[in-house]
């Protein structure tokens, strides 16, 4: 029995978390209406807050608006498709179309970058490297040594960097060339030292049995039953969004004319199944809030 | 033999669902598409690997080569938009030829954005370092002497900026005009310049001793032939 320390949707198997992460990606790039993505984009920033307080999202905040910006006031000057024209500008029309396509743009790309915020605190190393290692076990191989390789590699680097500054070689001063040709002779030193060492690592996973037989490896992880049931729902979820969309719900018609904004019956059901979906996270931190509250 | 029909088998399959998916949506979904042509070129690559018969000591090397590329932007630190991972790249391709190219590059591109941070952008740039690998070791018969490998390098910093463009223009397909378009690639024309340039540097001083580094390696372990 593996008892694990960690709490909430960090405690939940990497391959659930895996589906909700690719699930939220597709649909925000699937679905382009604005409602929905703001939606989406609200509840993004609750699940960021639920893992770190929102240290994360903190640092990232005014590159994301700055962006968002840019593209919703440059967007209706570079393009001058549609049919609603606002007003000219310098003799070109400016369309309520491109306008509104500017929005929607900026909205699914603060939401991707949102996603993968957070998907860098939950998905990080080796949960994320877990998930490729049953499909292609040995490129995972390849990621996992190499991963670890660059602590490695970096402290080589530091001892080189120590040697060449007492001799006089800086990375600081003299001219960029001088500087540029310094940095890559330590890159040179660093790959005929570390390539005579990876034979020998090689040699003794060799003496050790490597290739022999299938790889084994030590897996932290194990399916429950929690763990199943959630995987289910998120698909059916997920199937549910994808029926109504290539069925043309959750979409706003741009080009040529912008459509209506409103919502029909099925646009509604889908609205409820995606914001399920999305709240995934946010579901299980709060459930266990509230047992850890009736608990005392 | 057998596991190769199966592949080949399903790349058609994939080929096929992609086209048929291409017809049937309505709305087209330029970005999803992209991504799962991407999606299927890793597969082919990375299953060859994957059934290839390989020693322990290539695979070690080829993490030790994706790692020197990923982390050698630890010393340029202190120069903005100066970084040698292309010209590792390249004189990989260049020596242990196309497929291990590819290799080094996309799992550099993982590995350093594993200490960086992954984001919308990760995939394509696995693509553009490994295609560039790929390409280096492809065209390697023609990339002997030392000003075609400047020219190839100086292509490849644009093409690499391209690339990376791309996530950009097939998320917003919709809503393509040229202007668009003029404005996404002109905005990236400088960074694009600063690593064509670099990579022309860094092969006039440093390509012929590194390729003959790797080289004297691999004639002295028979390595990845």
């Amino acid at each position: 029995m593996v008892i694990s320390m960690e709490s909430g949707f960090r405690s939940y198997h990497p391959y659930v978390q895996f589906c909700y992460y690719l699930f939220a990606g597709f649909l925000i790039m699937y679905f382009n209406h604005p409602i929905f993505l703001t939606s989406v984009l609200l509840l993004l920033i609750l699940v960021n807050l639920s893992h770190d307080g929102g240290k994360a999202l903190r640092k990232w905040i005014l590159i994301l608006v700055i962006m968002s910006a840019i593209i919703i006031l440059l967007n209706p000057f570079l393009v001058s498709r549609g049919t609603t024209i606002l007003f000219y500008f310098r003799g070109k029309q400016v369309t309520l179309e491109a306008a509104m396509y500017g929005i929607t743009m900026a909205l699914f790309i603060v939401n991707i970058l949102i996603l993968f915020i957070s998907f860098n605190l939950i998905l990080n190393g080796n949960r994320f490297l877990y998930i490729f290692s049953k499909f292609l076990p040995r490129t995972a191989f390849l990621i996992m040594i190499s991963i670890r390789f660059v602590p490695l590699l970096k402290r080589r680097l530091d001892q080189i960097s120590e040697v060449h500054l007492i001799r006089g070689m800086s990375m600081t001063t003299g001219s960029l060339k001088s500087r540029m040709k310094n940095g890559m002779l330590r890159m040179q030193i660093l790959l005929t030292w570390s390539l005579e060492e990876a034979v020998q690592s090689a040699d003794s996973m060799k003496a050790r049995g490597y290739g022999l037989g299938n790889k084994t490896s030590y897996i932290p992880y194990k399916m429950k039953k929690r763990d199943w049931s959630w995987l289910i729902t998120l698909c059916i979820l997920f199937c549910l969004c994808i029926a109504g969309g290539t069925l043309g719900y959750g979409k706003l018609m741009i080009y040529p004319e912008l459509g209506t904004l409103d919502f029909f019956l099925i646009d509604w059901v889908l609205f409820i199944c995606m914001i399920m979906l999305v709240a995934f996270p946010l579901m299980i931190e709060g459930r266990e809030k509230i047992r850890w509250k009736f608990s005392r | 033999m057998e596991k190769r029909k199966t592949i080949l088998l399903l790349i058609i399959i994939l080929f096929s669902l992609i086209v048929v998916s291409f017809i049937l949506f309505p709305y087209q979904h330029y970005l999803i598409l992209s991504l799962a042509i991407i999606g299927i070129i890793f597969f082919i690559f990375f299953t060859r690997f994957e059934i290839r018969k390989i020693k322990a000591r290539e695979i070690v090397i080829l993490a030790i080569l994706a790692a020197t590329a990923a982390i050698s932007r630890v010393p340029f630190a202190g120069l903005p938009s100066i970084q040698p991972t292309s010209f590792v790249i390249i004189t990989v391709g260049l020596v242990f030829g196309a497929e291990s190219g590819f290799l080094v590059g996309a799992v550099a591109a993982i590995v350093s954005n594993i200490f960086l941070g992954q984001g919308p952008w990760t995939p394509w740039q696995m693509f553009a370092w490994g295609t560039m690998g790929l390409s280096a070791g492809l065209l390697r018969m023609f990339l002997c002497k030392k000003w075609m490998q400047c020219f190839f390098g100086f292509i490849w910093g644009f093409v690499f900026g391209w690339i990376m463009n791309l996530w950009i223009i097939t998320s917003n397909a919709q809503n393509f005009s040229w202007e668009f378009l003029a404005s996404v690639y002109f905005s990236s024309i400088s960074h694009d310049l600063a690593h064509a340039i670099c990579n022309v540097v860094f092969i006039i001083i440093f390509s012929t001793s590194w390729v003959k580094i790797l080289q004297r390696f691999k004639r002295k372990h028979g390595l990845l032939n």
